[in-house]
């Protein structure tokens, strides 16, 4: 069955007429099978019969009485525009007809959450520490631009067949200013949110996205175990004070003025994480441990991430790719 | 460009204008000033989520008006109503000291209608439930507001902390005011943290050392790298990103990179006269739509960046499409739609933009308009934007805020100015705080301005002297919008600093 179509580009809208657009139809893409369902469509496997490539097709439906283009595709569809980068997914194209957009994105075969589940047995500790290193290349790049993610997880990270790691999913992402302004605190799926967050904050910087990405490195290091599968609010901020140990206004100025601030019960600092993550090296647990800090001000940025000594052994081949 | 098509200041009505005579639209002149308190009521009923919804005014209350509509308002009633607001003008000026900003519900057009609202009940200003969620901060701006004399220094205080608790419908003027350069409080803060990194970096320094066996120290002994050592060029006065190393609000670690690819982006959207082709359009009528346009950023509350975006796309646009005059408007509703989804957090809804312009198009118009912008843009938004660079150059040159907020002013002015849509926008913020820089007698451009911006004062001077010409030009009275906005205390009134006549360049 063929769907897509191509329309006119740069035309005044009052000069065209409702269905001018679908008489110009090119078939380009034949539809093979449903994937998923993304934050604001359905997500289709197809091939380009141009190419006979494979790609990944977003369907956005744009309904008359809507509010035009849903905010979140537009700015995924505006950034990703932007990034242009092997660790990030690549959208090929935009096509519009009347009642809805349609993003050609390349193709993976799974996400890391799918990976987890068709692993036998236990991951690969190189492979942990290749993904977790194009996980930070690909934020260090989106940082650089000034975008933050802002809904790093399993399922948003993409996985193609020769172990490329890219992040997808630019859904809830937006380009932030500097000084940072005031966002949503309605941000990143709750185990992978992190405390500033969770206590409402909404001045926030690339350090929110660095929380996640220390939750997948465990996730990763444990072959799909969460870190932190908090059920609400309050049992993911538990959950993670009894593993790192409360914060307190000593080790997080000015924690008390978060908006949603709350008290906790003042939990010791355990073993918990290094325990909670018996496959890491020693190299690996701290870089962990740097990237897991309560106080955002003080987590590690995804450049300096990748120059800590854990990647010291590191593949050359995912080093040095230039990632164009 | 042909005299003929320009439509000068004794305006006729003309076939835009028919357009609103014919359906009978209401405009803003007739009816903004006389809000009597029922209709005051009904503002802060609505409680529904999206914000513009909020604070919509009702029907009857009218804030919208047609933004070329203007060439007819102006005929008839101008004369009564200008008398009207510089009556009001004046009052404000004199009884007003520090006015709490207690209207925070998107009305705060013009400070006309502030003081109208201030002089006519004090009761209003306690709107009920619909509101809680702003109410904290609008304590804080009463606080803020109520102190007197040194006003910076007070307002530097609170900033922060209404930054962190602003919640989108606090008032414009206090988001105007964000990016001081220098805060009490997030100074102490980040002296706090700063020393933390610089206690702990010593046991564990490097990250490159091998962390000893598989001990952990407690959480907050865990640290980031220390700052890197920048190299200056000579005669630049500070490392801005390296003072702020600890504060992360800042980006300190990417800021330079970002700007500077910011910069390098400029080329992709460059934007050339296009009057010549756009038969039907003026540079007049372009100045009453960013006039209307930045109307609309006041009342709805908007960011700049997000004014500033829609200005770029309305432009990027009329570059690439010729319009007709009845099309000028809806495109800069569906660019400030388009802006607004980009960087808000709540954006109005559509129905408000709708409103805006008096009904005079239909939502599908809007949303057709809305995928031929995004069309045109081949869906990029990332528009370098002088804005931006502004707040950032004024932090490298440390400048106070007042003065800030005349650069501020001085480019949201030109915004109206057809004469400057070419310039890059890296330069236009240098213009503009060097033109400000100049107005306050502060002195001259600075190695430190030189290396942080990557201008030396020639490569912009003819920007400056742009500007400063924009700003001597007779001022019209249906472009009053940006001068209104900040002639207002809590934009240190800059719109009444003095002009330069001659530039120290």
């Amino acid at each position: 069955m063929l769907d897509f179509c191509q329309c006119t580009r740069i035309l005044p809208a009052r000069h065209r007429r409702r269905d001018r657009s679908n008489r110009n139809i090119m078939q380009k893409y034949e539809k093979l099978e449903k994937i998923g369902e993304g934050t604001y469509g359905t997500v289709f496997k197809a091939k380009n019969l141009e190419t006979q490539e494979i790609v990944a097709l977003k369907r956005v439906r744009l309904d008359d009485d809507d509010e035009g283009v849903p905010s979140s595709a537009l700015r995924e569809i505006c950034l990703l525009k932007e990034l242009k980068h092997k660790n990030i997914v690549r959208l090929y194209d935009v096509l519009h007809s009347d009642k809805k957009l349609t993003l050609v994105f390349e193709h993976c075969d799974q996400d890391l959450k799918k990976y987890f589940d068709s692993l036998y047995g236990e991951i690969d500790p190189d492979v942990v520490k290749s993904f977790l290193f194009q996980l930070l290349r690909g934020l260090a790049f989106c940082h650089s631009r000034n975008v933050l993610h802002r809904d790093l997880k399993p399922q948003n990270l993409l996985i193609n067949k020769n172990d490329e790691l890219k992040l997808a999913d630019f859904g809830l992402a937006r380009a932030f200013g500097i000084p940072v302004k005031c966002y949503s605190a309605e941000v990143v799926t709750l185990w992978y949110r992190p405390p500033d967050v969770l206590f409402g904050a909404k001045l926030y910087t690339t350090s929110i996205d660095m929380w996640s990405a220390g939750c997948i490195f465990a996730e990763l290091s444990n072959s799909g175990r969460p870190l932190f599968p908090g059920s609400d609010g309050d049992d993911q901020l538990k959950r993670i004070f009894k593993m790192l140990g409360t914060p307190t206004e000593e080790t997080w100025p000015d924690i008390s003025t978060l908006p949603d601030y709350r008290a906790f019960p003042q939990y010791h600092l355990t073993p918990g994480l290094t325990q909670a993550c018996p496959k890491l090296t020693a190299r690996g647990k701290d870089l962990l441990q740097r990237l897991l800090v309560c106080n955002p001000a003080l987590r590690l940025s995804a450049e300096e991430a990748m120059a800590h000594s854990y990647f010291n052994d590191l593949d050359p081949a995912i080093r040095n790719d230039r990632c164009q | 460009m042909a005299p003929s098509k320009v439509l000068t200041g004794q305006p006729k009505p003309t076939a835009i204008s028919g357009v609103v005579t014919r359906r009978g639209l209401a405009t803003r002149q007739n009816k903004e000033f006389i809000p009597d308190a029922s209709q005051k009521q009904n503002l802060f009923k609505d409680t529904r989520i999206k914000r513009k919804a909020d604070a919509s005014p009702t029907k009857d209350k009218v804030t919208k008006r047609y933004a070329l509509g203007n060439i007819t308002n102006a005929i008839g009633k101008t004369i009564s109503t200008q008398i009207q607001d510089a009556k009001k003008v004046a009052k404000k000026v004199t009884s007003q000291p520090a006015k709490p900003l207690t209207q925070t519900t998107a009305n705060t057009r013009t400070l006309d209608k502030i003081v109208t609202c201030k002089q006519e009940n004090i009761p209003q200003s306690k709107p009920k439930q619909s509101v809680t969620r702003a109410k904290p901060q609008l304590k804080k701006e009463e606080e803020k507001t109520e102190i007197p004399a040194p006003v910076i220094k007070a307002l530097n205080a609170v900033r922060r902390s209404i930054e962190v608790e602003k919640s989108d419908e606090s008032s414009l003027y206090v988001s105007a005011l964000e990016s001081l350069p220098e805060e009490s409080k997030r100074l102490s803060r980040t002296s706090k943290d700063s020393a933390k990194i610089e206690a702990v970096v010593k046991p564990n320094n490097a990250l490159n050392q091998e962390p000893e066996g598989e001990k952990s120290g407690p959480n907050d002994r865990i640290n980031r790298n220390p700052c890197p050592v920048r190299k200056l060029p000579p005669g630049v006065s500070w490392d801005l990103d390296a003072e702020n190393w600890a504060d992360h609000f800042q980006v300190p670690q990417y800021a330079m990179d970002i700007f500077e690819y910011l910069k390098n982006r400029e080329k992709l959207f460059v934007i050339t006269d296009y009057m010549e082709r756009q038969v039907c359009l003026s540079k007049w009528m372009r100045s009453l739509l960013v006039d209307w346009m930045v109307a609309v950023q006041e009342s709805f509350e908007l960011n700049h960046e997000t004014l500033y975006l829609a200005v770029k796309l309305v432009d990027l646009y009329l570059t690439k499409v010729t319009v007709g005059k009845e099309t000028l408007q809806l495109l800069g509703a569906a660019s400030l739609f388009i802006a607004s989804k980009f960087d808000e957090r709540i954006p109005p809804m559509i129905e408000d933009f709708l409103y805006i312009c008096d009904g005079a198009y239909t939502h599908r118009e809007l949303t057709r308009m809305e995928i031929n912008v995004l069309k045109v843009m081949d869906f990029d938004l990332g528009i370098p934007l002088s804005y931006r660079f502004l707040r950032r150059y004024a932090r490298c040159a440390k400048v106070s805020m007042p003065t800030l907020t005349l650069a501020r002013y001085i480019l949201e002015y030109s915004l109206m100015d057809y004469a400057t849509i070419s310039f890059s926008d890296s330069k236009m913020a240098a213009a503009a705080l060097f033109l400000a820089l100049q107005m306050k007698d502060l002195g001259a451009w600075t190695t430190t301005l030189e290396y942080y911006t990557g201008y030396k004062l020639k490569d912009f001077a003819d920007i400056v002297n742009v500007l400063n010409e924009g700003l001597h030009r007779k001022q019209k009275e249906a472009l009053s919008t940006v001068r209104n906005k900040y002639s207002h205390k809590i934009f240190f009134e800059v719109a009444k600093v003095a002009l330069k006549d001659k530039l120290e360049m």
